[in-house]
Order: C-alpha cells, then structure tokens, then sequence
C-alpha cells in the first residue's frame, strides 16, 4: 500500500509541510526533509520551482525564483533525492506545475518518482479532465498518488467527479486565493469546510491555504484529516533559517 | 403545446423556446397549467388581438418569458407590453403571401424584439403551408426573425439551403407547429426528435469542416486545452458553456456591430498600395486596422468581452498589457460601459510605455505593476491570473491575444474574425474575388494574425504567411520567433509552442516592438506552423525598423513596429506580378515614435 494510504488510515491529524526544493540554498532539500520527519511532520510536499507559478502568492513565487536562480532543476532534484528513502520514512509529495514534468518526459518523470521513492504528486495546473484523458494510466503504472485541488468555488457535481478519480487524498484549497494571502478563518470558510464533510466523500481531504499557526490548524483539522502549510514556513526559514525547524512545527502542533 | 405530458416530453428535447396559445379561439389553446419544464427554456404567449391586461397577467401567472403577438396588434400596444414587462421578448408576428411591403415593419422596430414572418393563411398561424421565403432577400432591417409557417421534415433540405442565402442573414430561429401534429396542440416527439437531429447535425457539419479550427474540447490539432488551476475553472468553464451561445444572440451582434461600425469606425479600409506595389512587382493591399480607434486590431476583441463580461453579469474588468495597446483598449471599453478596470503592467514596461500609461489612467483604469519574474508581459499576465483566482465571483478578465485557456483563443479569434469577413467582400469590389493569394500578419500572440486568416483557415488555396520577431537574429538569444526556437509546452493555461529551458522554465524573448515580446504563440498558430498550413517567417528589428520607414516614404502610413514586421517580407519573399496580397497593417505608429527616433536619429 502507497505510504500516503497507509498515514491516511492513521488515528490523527496530519500535518503536511510544503518547502521549495533547491531554498534556501540549493542543497538544503535534504537536510530540511529529514528535520521535518524528526518534528513529528507526518507528509511532505517537495515544491519543484518553476518561473512562472500562476496559484502562488509573492512567498513561494519569491522561493521558486530564488531556487531556480540556486540552479535547481528536475534533474537535480531527482539526484539530491536518490537516497532518500534510506532516511525518510514518512510520505513525500512532488508539488509542481506541468510544464517541467512535460519537458522531463511524462512517463520517466513519473518512473524516476518510484525509483526514489515519491508517494503522489500534486500538480495544480494539470486539470483533472486532462489528468483522465492523457496521464492517468502513467501515474497509475507507476504506484503514484494524483491529488486534486478543490475550492469553495467547485461545484458538487465537479467534487463528486473528483472524488471518484481520486486515490490518495483530496487538497482542499480553504479559500479563493493564491498561496499566502490568508490570515485566519471566518464563518465562510467554516461553512464550506462543513458543507465538504457533509458530502461524506470516499476520499479524505486535507486543507492548505491560509493555515500559519496552532489555532488555523485546529480549525482546519475539526472538520478533515489534515492540513498543509506552505507559505508560513517558507517565511519561517526565509527568517529564521534551517537550523532550528522544530520551534516552528512545535508551534502548530505542540 | 397543449398537454401536460406532451409538453414535458417536447420539453426535453431542450428547444430554445416554447409557445403556448392563449387564444380562445383556436383548437390548440392551452387550458391547464403549464407544468415545470427547464429553465433555459423561454415560455413563450401566443396572443391574438387580447386586451393588454390580459396578456400582462397572463404573463405573469405562467412565468412567459416572451410574447408572440398574432393580431392586429399595433405599436403603441406594444409600447404598452413593453412598459409593463421590460424583460418580455416581444415577437411581432407578420404574415406574408406571395409578396411583403417591408415599410410596415418600420415602427415596430424600436418596440419589438423579433420579427415572425409566418404564411398568410385563413387562420392566425398554423395553416400548415410555406410561404416563398425568396422574399426576405429584399428583407431592409437587421432586427433578427423567427421564420414560420408550415415547416415539416420535408423542408429540412429547404431550410439548409436557406440558411446559406442571403436572405437568411437574420434569420434567429425556426418556429415549428402543424406539420409535427398528431392533432392540434399534440406534437408527434419522435418526428420533432428526428427534425431537430437532423437540422443541426448538419448545420453542424457545415461549421466543422473547418479544420484548422479549434475542436470542441479546445484544441488546435495538438495543442490548446485549459491547463488551468482548479481555483479557475468555474471561471473559465462559465466562459467556455456560454460564449457561443451570447455570440449568437441577436441583441449581442446587433450591439458588437453597432459599436464596431459607429465607435470604432469599421469597415476598416482595404487600401491598395499603389507605390508599395510598384516597388515589389505584385499587388499589395493593406488593411487598414491602424485607422481603428485606439489605433489598432485590439479594441475589436475588447469590445466583444466587454459585451460578454456584461452578458455574463460581471463588475469588474481586469487585463494584462505588454506595451500598452491592449490596455488601453481594455481601459476605453470599461470607460464605455462604465466598469471598474484593473490593467496589469510589468514594472519595466510601465517605466518604457510612459504615453500609454497615461492614458489608461485618464481612460479611468488603475495601472498595477507586476513586480514579479521578469517585470514585463509573462509576468503581467500571470499577475492578472493570480487576481482572477482570488475574485472568482464578479471579475471577467479580457484576454488580449488568441492565447491562454480554451475558450479564450476561440473567442478572441471570432471577435477579431471581423478583419478577414471585410476583406472577403471588400476583395470582391475591388478584385472581383474574395479570396487573396496570400494574406500577411505579424504574430505575438497572434490575435492579428487569427483575425486576418480566419476565414481563409481552410481555403487552402490562399496562403498563409506569419512573421514572427526575430529580435536582433534568430541566433543571438535575444529574440521572439517562438516557431523558430520553441518546443511544445504550456503558457497561461495553454499547450502551445513556448520558448523554454531545457527543464522547462519560460525564458524571455526580446524583440523591439513590445507587441510581439512574447515567449508563446497562440495554440492556432502552432497548429498553422505543426501542420505547415501556414509559412513562417522571421525577421529582425533592423529589418522591420526599415520596412516601417519605407512604408512612411511610400504610402504616407507610419505604422507600428509590429506592423512593420509584416512588411518587411517584402524584401524577403518574392510574390508574382499578378498575385494579390493582402497585409494586415494592425496598427499605427504613435505609439513607436521615441522608437523611430532614437533608432534613426531623427
């Protein structure tokens, strides 16, 4: 079974971490995967920069750029990664946009992830009638979760759709915006998070956007199984550096 | 209609409207209620000679959406309906023999919404016979029209043939009665099934043959799609469900005619280049786009969405720009309608574009610089993206170019299709044909360039040319000629021909005219370049720079640099004496002057 099946079925909360591979310095990927398992982080999401990030907001744009300028690249990333698994137990994600999976090759994109051991890849502009039409036997010849992003916007029709072509675990976007540009949950937010539970969907699904702190987290995690935080500790390291990650992750979950 | 089932079953067939006879009278008057039946389907009243307040509250009780007025109605009746419901079609009904004075329907046209030319017959409709339809030939008005009386399954053949005539310019919609009947008022489901199958699957085939053209889940042979985040896709998917269905709308074309006749100043002429001709041998004609207002192509596509953002309910407009010209154009049509505007400009461009900045603020838009990536056009168009993902609700974003997500390189191409449907009959006047042997654009994106080709895309006897900005060489790293340095990849939501790394991250082009200063080209185009329905050429500033000049000398036309690089084929490309040659001159050179200067001294 995909690690990302079996965390699923643990009894808790998860706490998914999202970082962009290749910052604060090229190398640094990881050393900061393995900090975050040892912090009780239960998932990673490994953001494979590219220059042109249209869901994100000035934080991760700012990280991606930064990355690419490190020298970051597919095939960096893939090296750096090649024996993570020797230390890394928990699940990991590939979080990027398509055009650098289509330059690398589909097919050997998603071999290369199974070779090292990559759970699921997140990919915000490859929509999932696409993903259907053209990759999803890839993906699935491969053992690799595909995860889809919904938001308050999506109809039920479209969520139900969803639901069934998903494996893993479904992203739950907590508001119509980019990345970062949140601070806090209001009424709204806690009505579609209910209005998402009611439907009793097969898949379970995890809240990113907009969670930054202990009480967002709870939140977040009241009415799903997890949730994932991207920009808040992309600022934390940007910050405070790579040294010390427990004291951000002890502040989501003490 | 008249029976509850029946009205259900014929209901499911999801015709654009339904009529309901309420008129004592007629053996197919409606005596029940009328059951649920779907939304999108218009209820129409069919009155004769009933008192206002009759078919007011009639209106009222069912829930019509329209009126067909069948009597001897007059204006001033009409004005009455019109106060009363505002948002009630009205359908005049005229019935015509063997002949029609067309001067009566004058006074009817501010009042009613559509006409309905039906046989002239012993009763009020439903005689069951046709009239010669060769009479609206000489049909004056452009108000759209129902066409009527006695139309069956045997006149399926006649009515594709109409459809191809002249006469059937504003023909809206078919209205079918007596002929599907299996007595009055109940319609046979399996005939009117089959009618309706077989009209639109062939009015169907007629438009699908155009090959060239996008496909219906929004590719261009291999290229095009949405590859767009989830956050946009009720954006987009609203957009992509009901563009062709507003284009089509009779009050949508009236109104995207009007203002493009009366405040844009179309037709655009078709000019022949006399002295241009002689110096190359052949015969060269421009089309003059550069005489447009705002000074180029652009303002004919933001006219259209600003029309569809209207139609679609949205308040608020917002728009990339790379130099400027879409912005301004963007800018004008919101000042126009009245709507917030929000242009996106790369920091580098605002600080090199400052005349145009200036007029998209006087225009009343606010100007925001795009500080991320590159600071220039890429970025602004992403910067634009990102802020149509957090206002999903009320915001309509305008496009500039036959890029991004389906529906966007569709629709933009069929508002700039305005520019090849006028050269077709301006060709006839001047040429006595309406095909060219070659038509010339410049293409960035490429909304030019669609609208110049789009009628010809599958008349492939004309051919095509594309100029591409090659920058300072193809060679030198510093260039735009997406077709000559791209790789299939995805832009903006679209799988297209991008210049790129070899991992995958879009570079930045150069070229000197900042309207072709972009790493894409439209999803058309790479499908016009994959398939080689259309030549590719590329060309440099220096050779562009000097073929805008020779145009100054030639014509007395200062064009737009980006014009200027269609021009510059001249010198590149041999044409025959006898061959003619048609090149869209997209826009006038204002706007470059600083350009000229600095690079002749002048």
């Amino acid at each position: 079974m995909n690690r990302i099946n079996q965390k699923l079925q643990e009894d808790k909360k998860l706490l998914s971490i999202y970082f962009t591979a290749g910052y604060p310095s090229l190398n640094d990927t990881v050393s900061i995967i393995e900090d975050l398992e040892k912090n009780g982080v239960d998932m990673i999401e490994i953001g494979l920069p590219f220059s042109d990030p249209l869901a994100d907001g000035p934080t991760i744009q700012a990280s991606s750029t930064q990355a690419l300028k490190n020298g970051m690249t597919t095939a960096k990333l893939f090296e750096q990664l090649k024996d993570i698994r020797k230390t890394v137990s928990i699940p990991l994600v590939i979080m990027g946009y398509f055009n650098p999976m289509l330059q690398y090759g589909v097919d050997a994109f998603c071999k290369k992830c199974q070779e090292i051991g990559i759970d699921g890849l997140i990919i915000p502009d490859l929509p999932v009638d696409e993903y259907k039409a053209h990759y999803k036997e890839t993906f699935e010849k491969y053992g690799l979760v595909n995860v889809f992003l919904i938001t308050p916007q999506t109809s039920d029709e479209r969520i139900a759709f969803i639901d069934d072509m998903s494996n893993g675990f479904i992203y739950m976007v907590s508001s119509a915006s980019v990345t970062g540009s949140q601070s806090g949950f209001g009424d709204e937010q806690t009505k579609y998070f209910k209005r998402i539970a009611d439907m009793n969907l097969k898949t379970p699904q995890i809240i990113g956007f907009g969670i930054n702190n202990e009480e967002t987290f709870n939140q977040a995690t009241a009415y799903t199984k997890g949730a994932i935080i991207g920009s808040a500790f992309i600022k934390y390291i940007t910050e405070n550096g790579i040294k010390n990650i427990g004291e951000f992750t002890s502040k989501i979950k003490p | 209609m008249k029976f509850p089932e029946n009205i259900s079953e014929i209901g499911s067939l999801q015709p654009d409207y339904l009529g309901f006879i309420f008129y004592d009278k007629s053996a197919r008057c409606i005596h029940t209620e009328i059951p649920n039946i779907s939304e999108r389907i218009k209820k129409v009243g069919v009155f004769v000679n009933a008192t206002t307040e009759t078919v007011i509250k009639t209106v009222l009780a069912n829930n019509l959406k329209a009126v067909q007025l069948h009597g001897d109605e007059s204006v001033a009746y009409c004005k009455v309906i019109k106060q009363e419901l505002p948002e009630i079609e009205i359908i005049k009904v005229f019935s015509i023999k063997d002949e029609f004075n067309f001067e009566v329907l004058k006074p009817f046209e501010d009042t009613c919404d559509y006409f309905l030319f039906d046989t002239k017959g012993k009763l009020p409709g439903g005689n069951g016979y046709t009239f010669n339809w060769n009479i609206l030939e000489d049909y004056p008005s452009t108000k759209p029209y129902f066409l009527s009386g006695g139309i069956g399954d045997s006149e399926i053949e006649a009515v594709l043939e109409f459809s191809k005539s002249k006469a059937s310019k504003y023909c809206y919609a078919i209205d079918v009665n007596s002929k599907f009947e299996i007595k009055p008022g109940l319609k046979d489901f399996e005939r009117v099934k089959q009618f309706k199958k077989q009209l639109f699957s062939n009015l169907a085939t007629k438009q699908h043959t155009m090959s060239y053209n996008v496909n219906e889940q929004g590719y261009y042979g291999e290229f095009g799609g949405a590859y767009i985040p989830e956050m946009l896709y009720p954006n987009v998917e609203e957009l992509r469900q009901n563009y062709l269905k507003i284009m089509a709308e009779p009050s949508f074309k009236e109104e995207f005619d009007q203002l493009l006749k009366d405040y844009v100043g179309r037709p655009s002429p078709l000019y022949f280049a006399k002295r241009l001709s002689e110096k190359y041998n052949t015969k060269i004609y421009l089309k003059r786009e550069d005489l447009n207002h705002t000074g180029a192509h652009k303002i004919n596509n933001t006219i259209g969405q600003i029309l569809m953002a209207q139609r679609l309910g949205k308040k608020r407009i917002i728009a990339e720009t790379g130099a400027g010209q879409h912005g301004v154009a963007t800018a004008t049509v919101c000042a126009l309608m009245g709507l917030d505007c929000i242009v996106y400009m790369g920091e580098i461009d605002i600080a090199r574009q400052a005349p145009n900045v200036a007029r998209m603020k006087m225009l009343g838009a606010t100007v925001i610089p795009a500080l991320s990536g590159s600071r220039t056009l890429k970025d602004a168009t992403n910067e634009a993206i990102r802020d149509w993902i957090n206002n999903p609700v009320d915001t309509h974003y305008i496009i500039g170019s036959v890029v991004g997500p389906h529906p966007y390189p569709d629709m933009v191409a069929r508002f700039q299709s305005v520019v090849s449907q006028e050269m077709e009959w301006q060709l006839q006047e001047k040429e006595g044909r309406t095909k060219p042997d070659h038509v010339i654009a410049c293409v960035g994106g490429g909304s030019n360039a669609a609208g110049a080709f789009y009628q010809y895309l599958d008349e492939t006897d004309v051919n095509l040319i594309a100029v591409e900005a090659a920058g300072l060489g193809i060679d030198t790293g510093e260039s735009a000629a997406t077709s000559a340095l791209g790789r299939e990849g995805i832009i903006h939501g679209s799988k297209t021909l991008l210049m790129q790394t070899d991992d995958g991250q879009i570079t930045e082009p150069y070229s000197i005219s900042a309207g072709l200063d972009y790493p894409g080209v439209g999803p058309m185009h790479a499908n016009l370049f994959a398939s080689g329905r259309a030549e590719f050429i590329s060309i440099t500033d220096d050779e562009a720079m000097n073929a805008g000049m020779e145009l100054c000398k030639l014509e007395g036309i200062i064009p737009a640099i980006e014009s200027s690089h269609a021009l510059a084929v001249f010198k590149n490309r041999k044409f025959n004496p006898d061959e003619v040659v048609v090149l869209s001159l997209s826009g006038r050179g204002d706007k470059d002057l600083q350009n000229y200067i600095d690079y002749f001294k002048i």
